[in-house]
């Protein structure tokens, strides 16, 4: 076993480290997995490979673990694959909760995590050779099914639809990226405005001026009550934590799990795709639909056992086929080609020292993860018993350097950042619906892509249904998931006139 | 006149201010930015550019931080910036850009100061399934020659463009018309590359040697197998490649697969080539002083041959020429390219 003797204190002191540190970066709003690997890709020079994939490794397990924490405690995603755990982990906080979701969150996190290492140690190999049967019209539909929770995300089923597309419109201002194989022209954006939007909104400044600040404006509207403003929620006011609200879950960790996997594995779909779509299936396939976005902690397991599953999942065309998997990912080639290590087909075969230094990195990570996070919870989940006058300025102050860090330095993510979050304020009094506009605004772009793509490839849309048995069994997911939607606004309505 | 103690604190106060505004006007300040024209932090560009940046810092004593804020961005930022705080690094994009007539990008010979070249990344070079009929770029000219349509996956507007307009001009120069017959397929990163010719939406891609090498390895009867028949590189440049080369093959290998071993005309006895070279672009309006301090800086620190080792290990050639020169060769490149790109018709500013 020479792997072994990669194993040093060194070795193992990098990966604990490297986990915390993505953890704080996953926990601030706006600061990314990906931001953490790409500080600390320049080190990895100097430690060799494989220490440097143990740093660069334990970042990016950290980093997509620490999201949950901002998102079930205030309601902030803490990075775009935890969105969905804000649906259910957010109200099961505001009902005192908080404390048990970030339990559920955080061994989800660990089951999605080992399960997608496991996937990546036995069937790498096999499993890239299945992606590369996914053409963009396989893509286009994946992305379309995860598209379906829209119209279920919302008290309203067709302002739910209406507000989703309004996001995936806004998410195509700007320019149709030659980078990713469009015209290079700019789009949608209003004359004189150019110099400003060509590039687009940002997706991070987005997500945190609907979710962090556009809460502040509401809160700042109703105002903070002498009473309350010591206490935001009770902790531990709520039904408390044992292992039995996973009873029954079982297999929707696994499923979950498995998706995350699977989407980590097609390279460009994205990595908030993996929890949308596991949260999407979970939905779909539960037998009380309706209580999800009110704190159903289902919803908090298929979020975060997803989001953790893309992990290993993102890794296998990384090594099987030297294709990044996510953009985390896609920064991991750096450290290997500053070594003057090639990554392709052959990599698993010719490096297997290396290859399970990476196992051994991964499971470290998500062991140290679930320590370091589990054991913190009652410190972490303290934040909530901060007073809102305090709270709120250090949150707003987190997003606004986050949003200006993101894309390194460009003010006007700052100003996306108070435009959605004046957007978001103004949604709520316009009834439209924040959680479908910002899964809109996430896919949109690569649903064009794909859609786009898959016309000029393959001449008519026919070829959408025709194009391979992977087609058609998709096509009978998307439909499962839109007549489970409709089923459910029409439940929702007759209990609404009942009442 | 008296000197009291105020007087000389005022006078030491003023000296303190004025001094870094002073030096600013010299010499690089304390803090540098140095973005680039990629939004990625794992790609080529930040490689060259993470590592030019180590060893100018070192050398010099001071902080430079890289920032992938892409092409865009990076244009914005430099062109805000005369002082020297923020310098650009980026590759033969810059100007193939606008050649292309891709939105965002100027004429950087006329809007921007051209800086010193870093390295150059040898491995640009076009691929075709391990089972294509095609065994080399002659087959492919002949292809299109006998009306054949060839699909060829590319980036538009750029780098990952001018070989496959080389190819067409080549083309036309053997048979009027026939560069019809040589298909763009737009595509966009390298695995978009890759997919279209798993699903064989593509006869031949761009590729690199550093990303389809090991592909190369593969059986025949695997989906994914490939097969070079073209690496862009001028012959001199891979030959100071290292002689092991990357992965299976070799430098001489390589050598095989460019000029003058696979031909693709440019007429007058010459053959196409392309080295993808990695340069600084300044401020037009930046104190040509900061300019000779880094020429002069990276002159030593290219001396001093550990950058040679890191670029090396990285599969990237060494290759650096001050200002002046550097200036000179880029608007060489640019010129014969602009050419071929008119003569085919492609957008040319």
């Amino acid at each position: 076993m020479e792997v072994l003797h990669v194993i040093t204190p060194l070795f193992v002191s990098l990966i604990v480290g490297g986990t915390f540190v993505g953890i704080v970066f996953g926990a601030i709003p706006g600061m990314t997995a990906t931001m953490a690997v790409a500080v600390c890709l320049p080190l990895t020079y100097s430690l060799g490979l494989e220490n440097g994939l143990a740093l660069l490794l334990g970042l990016y397990v950290g980093g997509i673990s620490g999201g949950l924490v901002p998102a079930i405690l205030l309601g902030i995603p803490g990075t775009p694959s935890s969105i969905t755990t804000c649906f259910d982990g957010y109200p099961m906080c505001q009902r005192g909760d908080g404390e048990k979701a970030l339990r559920i969150g955080i061994i989800s996190s660990l089951v999605g995590g080992l399960i997608s290492l496991a996937v990546l140690y036995f069937f790498a190999p096999t499993l890239a050779d299945f992606a590369i049967q996914f053409s963009y019209v396989e893509k286009f539909l994946i992305i379309l099914f995860a598209l379906t929770v829209m119209a279920a995300l919302s008290s309203d089923m067709l302002i739910g639809i209406f507000s989703g597309f309004l996001g995936l419109l806004v998410s195509l201002i700007g320019t149709y990226g030659i980078e990713s194989g469009g015209n290079g022209e700019i789009r949608l954006i209003p004359p004189g405005l150019e110099y400003w939007l060509e590039s687009g909104f940002a997706l991070l400044p987005v997500l945190i001026g609907l979710f962090g600040l556009a809460a502040i404006l509401e809160e700042a509207e109703i105002g903070v009550p002498e009473s309350q403003s010591a206490r935001n929620v009770r902790l531990g006011a709520g039904t408390g934590f044992s292992l039995s609200v996973f009873r029954g879950q079982i297999g929707n960790l696994i499923r979950s799990s498995g998706i995350g996997t699977f989407v980590g594995i097609l390279p460009g779909v994205g990595g908030s795709a993996a929890s949308i779509l596991s949260y999407t299936a979970t939905k779909a396939l539960s037998s009380h639909p309706e209580t999800f976005g009110k704190g159903e902690p289902a919803g908090v397991i298929a979020s975060e056992s997803g989001n953790n599953g893309l992990t290993g999942g993102a890794l296998v065309p990384l090594m099987s086929l030297g294709i990044p998997g996510d953009s985390t990912t896609a920064l991991l080639i750096g450290a290997f080609t500053l070594q003057g290590i090639q990554v392709g087909p052959l990599f698993i075969g010719q490096n297997p020292v290396t290859w399970d230094a990476i196992i051994v990195a991964m499971l470290i990570a998500n062991l140290a993860m679930f320590a370091m996070m589990y054991f913190a919870i009652r410190y972490i989940a303290r934040v909530v018993s901060v007073p809102k006058p305090i709270l709120f300025p250090i949150i707003l102050m987190m997003c606004v350097i986050g949003a200006y860090t993101i894309n390194y330095g460009i003010m006007f993510d700052v100003w996306s950042l108070l435009i959605f979050g004046l957007f978001g304020w103004l949604a709520q009094k316009l009834r439209l619906e924040i959680a479908p506009f910002i899964i809109g605004f996430i896919l949109g772009p690569s649903a064009e892509i794909y859609f786009v793509k898959s016309l000029e490839s393959f001449g008519d849309l026919t070829i959408f249904f025709t194009k391979s048995w992977i087609a058609v069994v998709l096509w009978i997911l998307i439909a499962a998931s839109v007549a489970g939607s409709v089923l459910l606004a029409r439940k929702t309505r007759r209990a609404r006139e009942g009442r | 006149m008296n000197l009291t103690r105020r007087t000389i604190l005022a006078a030491l106060s003023a000296t303190a201010l004025l001094a870094p505004l002073v030096a600013a006007a010299q010499e690089l300040p304390r803090n540098v930015r140095l973005v680039i024209g990629s939004n990625s932090t794992g790609g080529d560009t930040y490689q060259n550019a993470a590592i030019v940046a180590d060893a100018l810092a070192e050398k010099l004593g001071i902080n430079i931080k890289v920032d992938a804020v892409g092409p865009t961005e990076a244009f914005k930022a430099v062109g805000r910036d005369s002082r020297g705080t923020t310098l650009m690094i980026h590759h033969d994009q810059s100007y193939l850009g606008y050649l292309y007539g891709v939105r965002g990008y100027e004429d950087i010979f006329a809007s921007y100061k051209i800086g010193p070249t870093v390295s150059v990344n040898p491995g640009n070079a076009y691929l075709v399934p391990k089972d294509s009929p095609y065994k080399s770029m002659a087959d492919i000219l002949a292809a299109a020659e006998k009306g054949e349509r060839v699909r060829v996956a590319i980036q538009p507007g750029g780098v990952s463009e001018i070989g496959f307009s080389a190819m067409k001009y080549a083309a036309h120069a053997a048979a009027p018309g026939s560069e019809a017959n040589l298909v763009p397929v737009n595509t966009g990163s390298q695995s978009d590359k890759d997919q279209a010719l798993f699903d064989n939406l593509a006869d031949v891609i761009n590729g690199s040697i550093q990303s389809n090498e090991q592909y190369t390895q593969l059986p025949a009867d695997d989906q994914k197998a490939m097969r070079f028949v073209w690496i862009t590189a001028r012959p001199e440049t891979l030959r100071k490649a290292p002689e092991a080369g990357m992965g299976a093959m070799t430098r001489d290998d390589m050598l095989k697969f460019a000029s003058p071993e696979t031909s693709v005309p440019l007429g007058e006895g010459k053959d196409f080539t392309f080295d993808k070279v990695f340069f600084f672009i300044y401020n037009k309006d930046m104190d040509p002083a900061i300019v000779a301090q880094i020429d002069e800086a990276l002159a030593e620190v290219y001396a001093d041959g550990k950058i040679e080792k890191r670029l090396t290990d990285a599969f990237f050639i060494p290759d650096f020429r001050p200002s002046d020169e550097a200036r000179a060769h880029l608007q060489e490149k640019n010129d014969t390219y602009a050419r071929i790109i008119s003569e085919i018709g492609e957008p040319s500013n």
